[in-house]
């Protein structure tokens, strides 16, 4: 029997495997769900939970806090309205792109590679709109009257004014968290129903059997679901685009120099998935490695996305020079200032961490090694984090610091209240991936199964060169070669 | 922390919290008092019946106002409608009165806004001849002492409490006979009431000194004037009149009691008139903002100005010597005034030693100038002694009593005195205050002095026109007047202010005589002005200035902000940006740009100023323009006072001052190497930095100047600054169809001098509140209308600046533009911000929920947020990090419960936090008008009617707060509906710009481009590129 390769590096003719060391389903899901059905977690889980929920909490104290004294709390100012909030829910609604890219986007495109993450990363994409939510929720001046951003009949006779991209952002966002919720959802029910048929308490067995909606994996069943999948993978697919433009709306629309650019919405959803595929790596790598994932979650996967990252930092980079270039070009005194400004004025601190990680960074991945180093892919995807979290502070604050009149010029500081928000977002969004890796399904078991050899309707299947396409000829070929 | 809730005391005034407790005070008491009713704690040691005690507490709760009223966030309060209206008035409706105050011995003429019995505004008096109708920033700020929470309510003996009747008690028996040892300490004052009460307490005390002092008074002129005419004369200056000005160091546009005629005369000569304006060339050591309107300027030391006035018969001791750029612009500027006939107006400041200010009398009598420019009255003034005679005799015991009337000698007095332990030694003293303050706190008695708003008063204009103050509500905590303190001390009968007031108009007059009545009614008694042309004493004055050595000199000022220290509790003084500096709650060393890089120091960094053997330490704040080696010191900080806003705000340079070196001083300074944060509303970059070379590069662009060559070979000039591209829209734009009005307001720059005489007024008018320091440092201030100030720099060959080349200083005012395409209203997403059909830009209170969106989408950043209910948050200095104090979230709301809620302006909506506001064009004035119009209108002939189908509103009915309290009448506001209004007049200027105007904003405010008339005028101001 020929030695079955890894990894594209060992035998180039040879695309390396998408699952590993398992051969049939059974194997496959004892693997994936050994991380919810071991009696106890890990003590490394439990240690993540703690220090997750003491910063929701955290989280939710500031929140408590701003609400009852005002957004004074925060560092913002005039002219700098909106600081450390908008730039966090803009970086949190971005992260959740990839998600639904990959779920959504991958699947329209036949990626089989996409199996293995798509669960989780969607999951992050939950998790992230939910992050995301609650900042524009808590950073108005008025937290008790957001309702009046939507479009609830009421006494005043007074519809919100629909000409503004805040308002988008509600239709948008909302929109996008229903349908990733709906897509996301439906996606796990199979994999539910396996947890429900394999639970060992009664609880749980109530619990995902609620939760599986009575699913008995007939044909029907199938049928309407994979139907169902594909439609709503239809309906997600133009949220990954359309959803981070209408964020970038909030700032293109504006006439602020430095916000009102043609390119911010191409340029926010290449961001966007960038940052988001950056967030899956980071996610990904301690996951496979603590939760046994390591076949499922191969090297190829991770190369895969580090070639996303490579393209969609390329094009971030791309857009950062047409920026400039048009700046320059248009002779426009304010637009060029605002440029020559972020680049070497009171925040050039902050446009250069954002250069570095993200023009500079990426780049590294034309290298084999480096989509091959597990370090240097994980160093990459936090610094690309980094990097992205600074391309939305750049573009928020030096833009209003700096913008028409010099007389209204002022900084803006974070204050420990906005801060401890941030990292309270990240304690809010880690409780939940805990918990998700925990109690749901943590890969799709049943799209996996779906690309395994067995499950090829067609019949072939019985090694793993012929799944992709080799014949037996080619196969008997390499065996003589060696 | 005074508190007017607290219980009442004999000598206080009973002020009860709410209608409710007025009526019924045992009834509401006990309702607010108990927090658990009557049994209730009997239920707990009992151990009784769990449902009764439920029952009673629930019951509790629910009157308490928990269950009824506890979703209400506002407090509970009674319309009560009067049962007998008084005649005349309508409740809701407010009235105006005349009156007067006294600004360092001048009657300041105003007419007060009175709602439902309480003074909310104050405004000048049209029929005034200072003011005709404007104001300055004091005079708006004023209305905010009344309701002053740190004001000092009672009387004090010993620091015990005591009457006014106790007072008089002690006068009978302690005062020295004939008022031997007694020195009575005044502030100068006009008022003749005043004066007549001081001629009956002199004829019954002989022996008693009598001194005026004040910090700032220009004891140096009085000298000058002395000599020149003999007896005590003051100038009195109509640059209406002056086509060129001459001012040596005088800050005649900048504070003081003068800066309304001055502005108002000064704009008139701004008017281009056959191609010609004044000039005003000006010498000063720092930048003030007379300076900045200079049209030709030279800083220079003090000794440097004084080496001005020489010449081969002139020749002054402790003279500088000028530089060769110097005597050549001397040159220049002296052939000027040679041309300008008899319409020349030389004006020496308060620093210049008294030769100066006669030279300058007989430099303005040579010129021919007496009688045009300048005049001369006389004034009373009661010395017999002057501050110095007084604590040499407090030293060697022949003082034993001081009688101190307003002023705050202890704080302000020259410092070698050491007035405060001197007077502290004393075995009687006494003060009349308004405040608890340095002075009262090192006397045995404090009185507390009334507002002039609570009490009758008198006064004399610049021209020596008779003023007449009445006041407009009863004294809040008891109090009395300077003249009712007097009359009291002189042992007269009468001793109420209103009676002695009338007394002196009129004898004979009754309070029905006809002519006392028209005086209390205009403000002013016409034709009692008393200007004279006295022939100037050829007698040279003999030279006692004092040899300046090389080196560094301190130079004092005044502070626009709190003057001598008077205004130091008033916030919004406190938070009202200096037009040069920008500068809030604090005062700082102002220094130029080559002296704190030579020192290395920038702004903020801790300066050490020595004179003699008084040191003080104070920031730096370096200031383009400011002679080199000067450092100027504003008076007025550092009070010991512990007022909630004036307890720590900058540093008293009082130690410093002394009466050889009154205004200035040889220094030795250092850095200290530590800094101290300065709360600027803008901010500060080095003009080489990006930012720096950002500004100077659109300057030209946003503020639009040239020179009167420029204008009178092209008047459009100001159109040919940038290029705007021709804008189509893509959508149909508002087209206003059906307006009957179209607000517009037009700001000439020319005439602004960034007095912050308006930005005081909205301030007032618009219940906008002060932020405190800390808020001001993260650039949180509330100002609707704010006055922008550039520096231009001239090029420095290089592609960059020269930051000791200052061109010329941009003053320019802003509020909110109210544009047509408002780029504010297509980004609220709760439709918070509205255009109305008259074109204003509405901004909806209670629509907002504060996304705050609109406010980065304003190009002007116009719009101001309210991060925190700023009502209920103390201004401190600093709140450390949870930015609040405890007592934010239970402290009473603004309305209607304490005192400071008086003087809210019942028209305009105050705003909590979480909410955007914003200029107005004072809305609630064009809603009175608009609203009396179509009432009138209605009841006019169908005949009338037809002719007048838009319902016009004369131009002129409506004046914003700003318009109104303008000196310089530089902001206009009008219908642009009517051809004929100034405002459209204004707009079809060729000198009119929009700002930001290829934004196609179409703003409804527009600006006139700023002229200067420099000597060579050719050449523009320098300060970067041109488009």
């Amino acid at each position: 029997m020929t030695t079955i390769p890894v990894n594209t590096g060992e035998d180039p003719r040879q695309r390396p495997q998408l699952i590993l060391h398992h051969s049939d389903f059974g194997s496959v899901t004892n693997a994936i769900l050994r991380g919810n059905e071991s009696p106890k977690p890990p003590k490394s889980w439990y240690f993540a939970l703690a220090i997750s929920f003491s910063l929701m909490s955290m989280l939710g104290a500031m929140i408590g806090y701003l609400i009852f004294t005002g957004v004074g709390v925060w560092g913002n100012n005039n002219p700098v309205a909106w600081g450390y909030p908008i730039v966090n829910f803009v970086f949190w609604v971005g992260i959740g792109h990839a998600g639904t890219l990959i779920s959504a986007i991958l699947f329209l495109f036949r990626q089989k590679w996409r199996t293995a993450i798509n669960r989780f990363a969607e999951a992050m994409t939950i998790f992230a709109v939910i992050c995301a939510g609650t900042f524009p929720g808590i950073h108005i001046g008025r937290v008790w009257l957001a309702y009046w951003l939507f479009p609830i009949p009421n006494q005043m006779d007074m519809w919100p004014q629909f000409r503004s991209p805040l308002l988008w952002d509600v239709f948008a966002v909302g929109t996008y968290f229903t349908v990733s919720l709906l897509f996301w959802y439906l996606g796990m029910i199979p994999d539910l129903a396996t947890m429900r048929d394999r639970t060992t308490t009664k609880v749980k067995a109530i619990a995902y059997g609620l939760l599986s909606l009575g699913w008995r994996g007939s044909m029907r069943h199938w049928h309407r679901y994979e139907r169902a999948y594909l439609l709503l993978a239809a309906l997600a697919t133009p949220l990954v685009l359309s959803v981070h433009s209408v964020v970038s709306f909030d700032f293109a629309v504006a006439q602020l120099p430095g916000w009102h650019t043609t390119i911010f919405p191409p340029y926010f959803v290449a961001g966007a998935i960038f940052s988001g595929f950056a967030m899956v790596m980071t996610l990904a790598i301690p996951a496979r490695e603590l939760w046994g994932l390591k076949d499922f979650i191969t090297m190829r996967h991770l190369e895969n996305m580090c070639k996303v990252i490579l393209l969609t930092g390329s094009m971030v980079g791309y857009a950062y020079s047409m920026e400039f270039f048009i700046a320059w070009y248009s002779g426009e005194i304010y637009e060029s200032f605002a440029f020559v400004n972020r680049a070497f004025g009171p925040y050039a601190w902050a446009y250069w961490i954002m250069v570095s990680c993200n023009v500079i960074t990426p780049q590294i991945f034309w290298f084999k090694k480096a989509r091959n180093s597990i370090a240097i892919m994980f160093a990459a995807s936090l610094l690309v984090n980094v990097g992205m979290w600074f391309e939305r502070f750049v573009i928020v604050v030096t833009s209003l610091a700096n913008d028409f009149l010099p007389s209204s010029w002022g900084m803006y500081e974070p204050t420990w209240v906005d801060v401890a928000t941030f990292l309270g977002s990240f304690g809010l969004f880690m409780t939940f991936f805990l918990l998700f890796i925990r109690y749901l399904p943590v890969l799709a078991i049943a799209e996996i199964k779906g690309i395994m050899p067995q499950a090829d309707p067609h019949g072939h299947g019985h090694s793993y060169y012929e799944m992709e396409g080799e014949t037996a000829a080619s196969a008997k070929a390499a065996e003589d070669d060696e | 922390m005074s508190s007017v809730n607290g219980l009442n005391t004999d000598n206080e005034r009973k002020w009860w919290r709410s209608l409710d407790e007025a009526v019924s005070p045992n009834e509401v008491h006990s309702n607010e008092m108990d927090e658990f009713p009557e049994g209730s704690g009997e239920l707990l040691t009992t151990g009784d019946d769990r449902r009764h005690f439920l029952k009673i507490m629930g019951a509790s709760m629910a009157l308490a106002g928990l269950g009824l009223s506890g979703c209400r966030r506002w407090p509970k309060e009674h319309i009560v409608p009067y049962a007998h209206r008084p005649e005349g008035t309508m409740p809701g409706i407010p009235e105006h009165y005349a009156s007067c105050f006294e600004f360092e011995g001048t009657a300041q003429g105003v007419l007060v806004t009175s709602n439902d019995g309480r003074p909310t505004k104050i405004e000048g008096n049209p029929m005034h001849p200072d003011s005709k109708g404007a104001s300055d920033a004091f005079t708006q700020a004023e209305i905010l002492d009344l309701y002053d929470p740190d004001r000092s309510k009672k009387v004090t003996y010993g620091g015990d409490d005591s009457s006014v009747n106790s007072f008089k008690e002690w006068t009978s028996s302690y005062l020295p006979d004939k008022g031997k040892g007694i020195a009575v300490i005044v502030s100068p004052s006009s008022s003749p009431t005043f004066h007549r009460m001081r001629r009956a307490f002199m004829k019954k005390n002989p022996q008693a000194l009598w001194v005026e002092y004040a910090p700032l008074a220009n004891t140096n002129e009085r000298k000058a004037l002395l000599h020149a005419f003999g007896g005590n004369w003051v100038p009195v200056y109509d640059f209406s009149q002056a086509t060129t000005i001459l001012s040596l160091d005088a800050d005649f546009l900048g504070a003081g009691p003068l800066q309304v005629p001055n502005t108002r005369g000064w704009a008139e000569g701004r008017k281009v008139d056959n191609g010609t304006m004044s000039r005003l060339w000006m010498v000063e050591s720092g930048l003030s903002v007379t300076g900045s309107k200079a049209d030709e300027r030279q800083a220079m030391r003090p000794a440097d100005i004084l080496a001005l006035l020489q010449d081969e018969q002139i020749s002054l001791n402790g003279a500088g010597s000028l530089t060769d750029e110097q005597v050549q612009w001397v040159e220049k500027m002296k052939v000027d005034l040679n041309q300008a006939g008899n319409h020349v107006l030389v004006i020496a400041g308060a620093s210049q030693p008294p030769i100066v200010h006669y030279l300058t009398a007989r430099l303005n009598e040579l010129f021919g100038s007496v009688g045009t420019t300048v005049s001369y009255r006389q004034v009373d003034d009661g010395s017999n002694a002057t501050i110095e005679d007084s604590v040499a005799g407090m030293k060697d015991g022949s003082i034993k009593g001081a009688i101190i009337i307003d002023g705050n000698p202890a704080y302000d007095a020259p410092s070698e005195l050491d007035f405060a332990t001197a007077l502290n030694a004393l075995p009687i003293s006494v003060h009349l205050s308004y405040y608890n303050n340095e002075t009262s706190q090192a006397c045995k008695w404090h009185l507390n002095k009334s507002h002039w708003l609570e009490s009758w008063s008198d006064g004399r204009s610049a021209n020596g026109t008779t003023c007449i103050g009445q006041p407009l509500i009863e004294p809040l905590f008891g109090g009395l007047s300077p003249a009712e303190f007097l009359a009291i001390l002189a042992g007269e009968e009468i001793t109420d202010s209103h009676t002695l007031v009338r007394t002196t108009f009129n004898p004979k007059a009754d309070k029905w005589n006809p002519s006392w009545r028209t005086a209390i009614h205009d403000g002013v008694v016409a034709n009692t002005a008393t200007l004279e042309a006295p022939p100037v004493n050829r007698k040279m004055m003999p030279d006692s200035t004092v040899a300046a050595e090389r080196g560094m000199s301190v130079v004092f000022t005044p502070s626009a902000a709190v003057w001598d220290g008077r205004f130091a509790n008033n916030g919004w003084m406190q938070e009202l940006p200096d037009t040069i500096t920008k500068l809030t709650w604090d005062n700082a060393a102002l220094l130029s740009p080559a002296t704190a890089e030579q020192l290395g120091v920038a702004q903020g960094d801790m300066l050490q100023i020595a004179v003699g053997s008084n040191n003080i330490q104070i920031a730096a704040l370096p200031v383009p323009g400011t002679a080199d080696d000067c450092f100027i010191l504003p008076l007025g900080y550092g009070r010991k006072f512990e007022g909630r806003v004036c307890s720590g705000a900058g540093v008293d340079v009082n130690p410093l001052r002394s009466t050889k070196h009154r205004w200035t001083a040889t220094a030795t300074v250092s850095a200290t190497g530590e800094t101290y944060k300065l709360a600027t509303t803008q901010m500060h970059f080095g003009v080489n930095t990006t930012p720096g070379k950002g500004t100077q590069e659109r300057l030209p662009l946003l503020y639009r100047e040239g020179t009167l060559e420029q204008y009178n070979a092209d008047h459009g000039f100001p159109q040919h600054v940038g290029h705007v591209p021709h804008s189509l829209s893509i959508y149909e734009e508002r087209q206003f169809e059906g307006a009957q009005y179209k607000w517009g307001m037009s700001i000439d720059l020319s005439t602004c001098t960034g007095c912050n005489a308006c930005v005081a007024a909205c301030h007032a008018e618009n219940n906008i509140p002060i932020v405190g320091k800390d808020q001001v440092l993260m650039g949180r201030e509330m100002h609707w209308l704010r006055i922008d100030r550039y520096f231009a720099f001239e090029s420095d060959g290089h592609g960059g600046y020269d930051g000791n080349k200052l061109t010329s200083v941009a003053i320019q005012p802003l509020t909110c533009h109210h544009c047509e395409n408002a780029p504010c209203e297509e980004v609220c997403p709760v439709a918070a911000t509205v255009h109305d059909i008259d074109g204003l830009n509405v901004m909806v209170y209670n629509r907002c929920v504060g996304t705050r969106y609109c406010s980065n989408n304003c190009p002007f950043k116009v719009r101001r947020f309210n991060y925190f209910d700023y009502f209920r948050r103390d201004p401190l200095r600093s709140t450390g990090m949870l930015q609040v104090q405890p007592d934010y979230y239970v402290k009473a709301q603004s309305g209607g419960k304490t005192l400071r809620a008086m003087q809210f302006n019942p028209e305009v909506t105050v705003r909590m936090r979480g909410v955007m506001e914003k200029c107005t064009y004072c809305t609630q004035r064009i809603q009175r008008v608009k609203i009396a119009t179509k009432n009138a209108w209605v009841k006019k002939s169908d005949a009338q009617k037809a002719a007048d189908p838009r319902v016009a509103i004369a131009d002129g009915a409506i004046v914003t707060a700003c318009e109104q309290a303008c000196p310089a009448g530089a902001i206009v506001f009008g219908d642009l509906m009517d051809t004929k209004s100034r405002v459209s007049t204004l707009h079809a200027e060729q000198r009119s710009y929009e700002m930001l105007e290829e934004l196609n904003l179409k703003a409804r405010t527009k600006y006139l481009a700023r002229l200067t008339n420099p000597i060579d005028g050719a050449t523009a101001p320098a300060g970067g590129s041109h488009s």
